[in-house]
């Protein structure tokens, strides 16, 4: 315990001396005070534009479904960045062999980021969201949100061999979030293709209002998480 | 300490260490000679535990390596190849996070520092030391919490002669305060001046263990060479147990006309060529 905390929060320490990861760190706020003051703005311009009743609000959920994913990612794509800087001095394979051990490292660089994460999510999103959500919501969301970010951060380390690739690779993993959209815009019967990305049961959890959903999301993201670990364990 | 009983184990399908056995036991320094990509930082990562999917059994310290915990690492200290340190931190940040790490009592950072010189340096960033600096800087955060049992991946390749000496005096340091030191080498001028065993390994084999000294004198007969004026130089020589049947040496030291003369006594290096059929290089 003491060694894993200890690494966590060394890899905070890195994470302050490093402009760019310090950023990704607060973008999460920003963007909840964004999304929380601006969209109701352009909606009334939108309205006043267009003439009609409803432009954006019927996606307010969607917005918010997209607000429990951000933290996560930043945080989940920090992580993993300092996997990979610390994979390049061969740091890694040196803490396997101290008192935090193989599964120490995997705890303090991934599983912790994930974990708080999660609870600034819980925080944030009925402070930031535009839709008043039950509590029940509030954690499922949050939760998803934060295993997708544990994905997300496998994803980069596996796919990417230093940090320059890792920004690419981080764009490109991003595009897991996208599912979200399916529910909201996509005809039911071609819904099925999107079913392998949490992400899109997380939409349709929250657009239905569907316990199965969210247990569908939850169980699909435990298939990506085992999948991933295994690339990741062959890597690292 | 070490127990290692018909290991066998490969990255791929095709068979690489199979069925190897050897021990070391409390106190020795034990060396695994071979050449680049014979299976030497193969085998002291599966001793690690880094490896846990091999067949056979390794004990390290009674614990079979598959099976360790992590308080496995208290005892074990490791220098690795290449250099395992935050490259933005100064020496010191590092030496003070990695000892952090263990639950033991640790060794004063700065006696360590300056056991190898580098007292002066403690404040740099790691990535403005020079390569000698940084061998020794990994080596003694190896030492950092006092291990019985120390894994040295090639602690002398690349180093000049100075540091080289610095290095294997400070590995006899250690050995005589009573730790048992693994290392791998591919210099033999090392392994026969520091290392109370071998193991001579190519391909994933060890084809031959013993002390280098042993080794040198099962194998090896010394030769003499010598040289006279006769038209221009001329040669000869023969082996030191057969010097008194030479008839042309005896006249020529009879007629004091020897030019010169010695012996010469096989090396670590040639008794590798002779068992194994390879080089080192
Ligand atoms: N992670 C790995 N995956 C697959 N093959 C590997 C891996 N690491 C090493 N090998 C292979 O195993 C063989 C032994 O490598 P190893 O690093 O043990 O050699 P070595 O004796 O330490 O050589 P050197 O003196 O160059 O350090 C090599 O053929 C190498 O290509
Ligand atoms: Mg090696």
């Amino acid at each position: 315990m003491k060694t894993i905390r200890l690494s966590f929060l060394h890899m905070l320490k890195f994470v302050r001396q490093d402009k760019m990861l310090f950023a990704a760190m607060i973008a999460p706020l920003l963007a909840g005070i964004a999304i929380h003051f601006a969209v109701p703005v352009a909606e009334k311009e939108l309205i006043r534009m267009t003439g009609m009743p409803a432009v954006l609000s019927p996606y307010y959920s969607l917005f918010d479904v997209f607000f429990a994913s951000i933290t996560p990612v930043m945080f989940c794509f920090i992580a993993a960045m300092v996997v990979l800087e610390e994979h390049d001095d061969h740091i890694d394979r040196y803490l396997f062999v101290t008192g935090l051990g193989r599964n120490g490292y995997f705890i303090s660089h991934i599983v912790l980021p994930a974990i708080f994460a999660f609870l600034i999510t819980v925080v944030l999103l009925p402070v930031f969201g535009l839709t008043s959500m039950s509590v029940a919501e509030i954690l499922f969301l949050s939760l998803a949100g934060s295993l997708q970010g544990i994905i997300i951060a496998l994803l980069i380390v596996t796919l990417s061999s230093n940090k320059l690739e890792g920004m690419a690779v981080t764009k490109l993993s991003s595009l897991m979030m996208l599912g979200a959209f399916v529910p909201y815009f996509v005809p039911v019967s071609l819904n099925l293709c999107a079913s392998f990305l949490p992400s899109f049961w997380m939409g349709k959890a929250i657009l239905d209002k569907e316990p199965v959903s969210m247990l569908l999301s939850v169980l699909a993201s435990m298939g990506w998480i085992f999948i991933m670990k295994k690339k990741y364990d062959r890597k690292i | 300490m070490i127990k290692v009983d018909r290991l066998t184990f490969s990255y791929s399908k095709n068979p690489f260490i199979q069925d190897m056995s050897f021990s070391v036991s409390e106190g020795e320094i034990f060396g695994f000679l071979g050449p680049s990509g014979a299976g030497k930082s193969t085998l002291q990562k599966i001793l690690l535990g880094m490896l846990p999917n091999y067949q056979g059994s390794a004990v390290v310290n009674g614990t079979e390596c598959k099976k360790h915990s992590s308080d496995f690492y208290e005892s074990i200290g490791v220098d690795f190849e290449f250099s395992t340190m935050y490259e933005k931190l100064t020496a010191r940040e590092n030496l003070r996070f990695f000892s952090s790490l263990y639950h033991r009592q640790t060794q004063s950072i700065d006696e360590l520092l300056q056991m190898v010189g580098l007292q002066n340096d403690a404040q740099k960033r790691v990535s403005e030391y020079s390569k000698g600096m940084k061998s020794r800087l990994n080596f003694v955060k190896a030492l950092l919490h006092d291990p019985k049992l120390l894994f040295l991946d090639e602690p002398t390749s690349g180093l000049d002669p100075t540091n080289s000496r610095l290095m294997k005096d400070m590995i006899l340091a250690e050995k005589s305060r009573g730790k048992t030191i693994l290392l791998t080498t591919h210099n033999m001028q090392d392994a026969t001046e520091i290392c109370d065993r071998v193991a001579f390994i190519v391909g994933g084999q060890i084809f031959a263990m013993d002390s280098p000294h042993n080794l040198i004198m099962s194998r090896g007969a010394a030769s003499v060479t010598y040289t006279w004026f006769d038209n221009g130089e001329q040669t000869a020589s023969c082996l030191l147990e057969q010097i008194s049947e030479d008839q042309q040496l005896q006249r020529l030291i009879r007629e004091n006309r020897l030019q010169s003369i010695h012996s010469s006594e096989p090396t670590l290096n040639d008794i590798f060529m002779e068992i194994t059929g390879r080089t080192l290089v």
